[in-house]
């Protein structure tokens, strides 16, 4: 078997942010985990490619 | 992804599953609830998706924590019917301990109630669709897919992934599950699907490739049940870590001696001292780079 180790969230061409932490904080707005907004974790999986990478590129700012 | 306007798909990471929410011209009905810990985010979710209305109804195709996990919260938020698989209706009704998969699995999972129960050959009515209700023993033996012939969806909760399926938890007692794995997937195969919406991961539309690979991965575990054991380790174990982001590598072992499906499916399958099981998980973690190790911590990496 090529993978010894399934992890069903690394999958799929761009990956979901999710890091599974999973709280949202009240002050930013933001996912503790990911820093994903309410509205962009809801809307990932019908999310195109090029929002998806408009959604990772804004990540790296919120860091 | 192409999905009927009455339908979201809110992907969430490995240790919630997938919630699907159905917004219908006369009711709403949320599949899967994810996480205890993360319930906040899932009430959030559902509370955006529904704009202002209210959620009817909540049903999970299997009671495994992490789909299961946010049935409390949303049960007191909406007071919303509640429908399970029906073999698990005893042990939820007395909360039972051992027939539950949580304690056993060291997981976290408030308790919650049930109005009713649907099986294999019911029929539901979620978005204004029509949902076959079809039964997917393997991973879990009381599991459920939902399946909408009208629009070629299925909802496949852990019997199949992109990439695999769901730890055959079964056979680490002692009973079957391989067979009923296959089972499962040839079932899948006689269906009209284009678009699967997994319990984790993104939907996905190349059906014939996901069933292929998990014939593949089927093969490869029953031909050696150690292999699927010891795949159940490292999953339990990296569950552990993502809930609580890091462990002390020295608590690493009596954690997993002071949990029941770790010991059983040592003893059963593995027959390590304690100390190595913990020194062998951690490592297959390692080597996964599933976490990473600093000073005296096992942190989570994803």
């Amino acid at each position: 078997m090529p993978e010894p180790f399934d992890l069903p969230s690394h999958q799929g061409p761009l990956p979901s942010p999710c890091t599974s932490v999973c709280v949202m904080d009240s002050r930013t707005g933001f996912c503790q985990g990911c820093r994903r907004t309410i509205d962009e974790i809801m809307g990932w999986s019908s999310a195109s490619q090029e929002q998806k990478r408009n959604i990772w590129l804004a990540l790296k700012a919120r860091r | 992804m192409n999905l009927p306007a009455s339908m979201r798909v809110f992907e969430r990471g490995w240790l919630s599953s997938n919630n699907i929410l159905f917004c219908g011209r006369e009711s709403t009905a949320l599949v899967d609830s994810g996480y205890l810990t993360h319930a906040g985010q899932t009430l959030a979710l559902v509370a955006h998706g529904l704009q202002g209305r209210t959620l009817d109804r909540l049903l999970n195709t299997h009671l495994h924590s992490d789909h299961c996990g946010g049935n409390a919260a949303l049960q007191k938020a909406y007071g919303c019917r509640t429908t399970i698989p029906a073999a698990e209706a005893a042990a939820v009704r007395d909360w039972d301990q051992d027939a539950l998969s949580f304690t056993a699995t060291g997981q976290q999972c408030e308790r919650f109630t049930f109005n009713d129960t649907m099986q294999a050959g019911d029929t539901l009515l979620l978005g204004d669709l029509e949902w076959q209700v079809l039964g997917a023993p393997g991973h879990d033996p009381h599991a459920l897919l939902l399946y909408c012939p009208a629009q070629q969806l299925l909802i496949s909760a852990d019997a199949l992934w992109e990439n695999g399926f769901g730890v055959i938890f079964p056979e680490l007692d002692g009973a079957s599950g391989f067979e009923e794995t296959r089972a499962t997937l040839a079932l899948i195969a006689t269906l009209d699907i284009r678009l699967v919406i997994p319990g984790h991961g993104a939907p996905f539309a190349d059906i014939d490739g996901a069933l292929a690979r998990a014939a593949s991965r089927i093969d490869y575990l029953q031909a050696d049940p150690v292999r699927n054991a010891q795949n159940a380790v490292k999953v339990l174990l990296k569950f552990l870590l993502l809930e609580r982001q890091q462990i002390a590598l020295d608590q690493v072992p009596l954690l997993l001696a002071q949990i029941r499906l770790f010991r059983d499916t040592n003893q059963r399958f593995l027959q390590l001292p304690d100390l190595e099981l913990a020194q062998w998980t951690v490592a297959q973690l390692l080597r996964a780079g599933a976490a990473r190790v600093e000073g005296e911590l096992l942190l989570n990496l994803d």
